[in-house]
């Protein structure tokens, strides 16, 4: 192996997820769900059940040679592999995410393909990387050209829904969200930490310090099941929208909840090790689950009150 | 459901017309998604008023989307982007209105295999994600009608409702063209069954919008001379003989927009401020409006008559 194999430490891993309902009438099984995720004929699909149906294809790996986007407007070029994979969770909700680990700095040109390929998933960028305004530049979004993680994940999601399984009949219209992440390494005697943040147009940002060494896979596991769950909330509290209580359409909207999101709500379930404890702080504040929970009770309250005949849930509202 | 807004001949107000449906819709509730396919010459930044909003995405419209180009469109919020102050104030519980502008200074372009892929892929992800669709075709039997043609036909788009409008003007020329786009050979039935599409389903899918039409009933023209007025009425009469003899009439109508200044000079979206406050627009059109937009999705408007 040459010299450029031993892993640099990284300077910034960074990643965008993207969150779909599957559009297909059934949710996928597992089995189907494998058949569905199998990008690569060389590497298995990981597939789990327990605590719920869950899986994830192999990596795929896109090769880049561009600009990283920086806040500042520095043009920092970076040189190797990103990392894709999609995910499905209970064969109903479709996850494609793409990330990359960037060290601190790299040879100032190029080198042959063949070295960057035996680090997948890592770009290096030529000459000195500047973290700080490169993560800001991947939160904020870069300028064409840039290094573009959400066309990746999103080229990964078109070629996953030209799949003949799908039939594109998804049994209610939802917003896909997008969520960009950017990790740094946390200080020693820092915590790690986390920072989420809706922004405009289904556009979620998270912030995050993770301790030295964390491997990008282990984030971005973290900000899949983050971008989950925001999603779910987001489409919950969408259905809602525009309903008059006490009408038949009530049932109508809140009815797809039940059938096919309610039961999807499990935080951590695949979060590993050191960065578990960073989903208490969002349980804290804003209070995921909290708010998950008051949805929940509302939607089944709604429910048991249509199950009443309409002329005895007339309430007499004066005293 | 998706919408597609045609006409054979331009200035049919096609595209202001669409575009105040899918405001209609989304006033109502409804997440309306407005693309952008007259490649020719994209207006609908104008007609939202969002220019800005337009000028800053030049690179990634709906043309460098199908080329491969843009691996995703751009997306206009415009409740947000919008300079049209009442379109700001954006009534309470409407839903989303979202712009899929095309490129400024596209042209037509022949479709390949590939750019149709990408078409099929952009409708049923909205398919999925809005209630309404309006998608504005360029005029004639354009490259565009070919595309949207082709995939709706496509087996991964079996399951998805499509209707279609036809704009034509309330004039002899106008309701013959607007006939030849659909049944002339060539026209959008013939392609749309040799594309794949069945017959009867597709002419059932399809109805026709008069525009700037003269009402002789209505009170802009109540003060005409008598003979005007017997004038404007035999004409009227035989442009309906004349659209029932082109398998166009009433019972292929979806709905009459009248003559209406602020349509044809504004080019823009007709509020309820511009009828009430200002009254600057007749209520009659925005009544009009609100009709064809409630009736795309009335089934019973629909289907063979």
């Amino acid at each position: 192996m040459p010299p450029a194999a031993s892993a640099p430490a990284a300077a910034l891993l960074c990643g965008e997820v993207r969150t779909h309902l599957l559009p297909v009438h059934q949710a996928l099984d597992i089995r189907t769900a494998a058949q569905f995720l199998g990008l690569r004929a060389d590497e298995r699909v990981l597939l789990s059940e327990r605590p719920n149906l869950y899986a994830r294809s192999p990596d795929t790996l896109t090769g880049v040679d561009c600009p990283l986007p920086t806040a500042d407007g520095a043009r920092t070029r970076a040189v190797g592999t990103v990392a894709a994979r999609a995910a499905l969770t209970e064969g109903r909700v479709l996850q494609s995410s793409a990330h990359v680990t960037l060290p601190a700095a790299g040879p100032d040109r190029r080198r042959p393909w063949g070295e960057y390929l035996v680090r997948p998933g890592v770009a290096e960028p030529v000459g000195k990387l500047p973290p700080d305004a490169v993560a800001d530049g991947v939160l904020g979004g870069g300028r064409p050209g840039d290094l573009d993680l959400g066309a990746i994940a999103d080229g990964l999601l078109t070629r996953l829904l030209r799949h003949p399984l799908i039939d594109h009949r998804p049994p209610l219209r939802s917003r896909p969200t997008r969520l960009r992440w950017a990790a740094l390494p946390a200080a020693p005697d820092e915590e790690p930490s986390l920072e989420f943040t809706l922004a405009e147009d289904h556009l979620r940002t998270v912030r995050l310090r993770v301790p030295e060494g964390t491997p990008a896979a282990e984030v971005a596991g973290l900000c899949d099941d983050l971008a989950l769950h925001d999603w779910l909330l987001t489409t919950v509290v969408r259905l809602f929208d525009g309903i008059r209580p006490d009408t038949p359409a009530v049932l109508a909207a809140l009815r797809p909840a039940v059938d096919h999101l309610l039961h999807l709500w499990m935080p951590r379930a695949r979060v590993t090790g050191d960065l578990a404890p960073l989903w208490d702080e969002l349980e804290t504040r804003p209070g995921f689950t909290r708010q998950w929970e008051t949805l929940v009770r509302r939607i089944r309250d709604q429910l048991a009150l249509h199950a009443i005949p309409s002329p005895h849930r007339e309430a007499e509202l004066t005293p | 459901m998706l919408v597609f807004a045609a006409s054979d001949k331009g200035g049919t107000g096609r595209s202001v017309t669409s575009a105040n449906l899918a405001y209609q819709r989304a006033l109502n509730g409804d997440h309306v998604a407005y693309v952008d396919f007259d490649f020719g010459s994209p207006t609908a930044a104008a007609v939202f008023d969002v220019p800005d909003a337009v000028r800053g995405t030049r690179e990634r419209g709906l043309h460098s989307y199908l080329e491969g180009r843009a691996t995703e469109p751009a997306v206009i919020d415009v409740w947000r982007r919008t300079e049209n102050p009442v379109l700001r104030a954006w009534p309470n519980q409407s839903g989303r209105l979202v712009l899929f502008p095309g490129d400024a200074g596209g042209g037509e372009f022949a479709t390949d295999e590939e750019a149709l892929e990408r078409c099929v892929d952009l409708l049923l992800r909205l398919n999925a994600e809005f209630d309404v669709i309006m998608v504005d075709l360029s005029a004639g039997r354009s490259y565009a009608v070919d595309m949207v043609l082709a995939a709706t036909a496509h087996p991964r788009m079996r399951h998805v409702r499509s209707r279609w409008l036809v704009f034509h003007r309330w004039t002899r020329q106008h309701v013959i063209a607007a006939s030849g786009l659909v049944h002339d050979e060539h026209g959008i039935l013939d392609s749309g069954v040799a594309r794949g599409h069945d017959g009867d389903a597709l002419r059932g899918s399809i109805r026709f919008v008069r525009a700037a039409v003269p009402d002789p009933d209505s009170a802009l023209w109540s003060r005409v001379s008598p003979a005007q007025a017997a004038w404007m009425q035999s004409t009227d009469e035989a442009l309906r003989r004349l659209a029932a003899e082109y398998a166009i009439g009433d019972s292929v109508v979806l709905g009459v927009v009248p003559l209406e200044p602020i349509l044809q000079w504004r080019e823009q979206m007709i509020t309820e401020e511009d009828v009430l406050a200002t009254q600057i627009a007749n209520k009659e059109t925005l009544k009009a409006l609100e009709e064809i937009a409630r009736k795309l999705t009335d089934d019973t408007c629909w289907g063979r008559p």
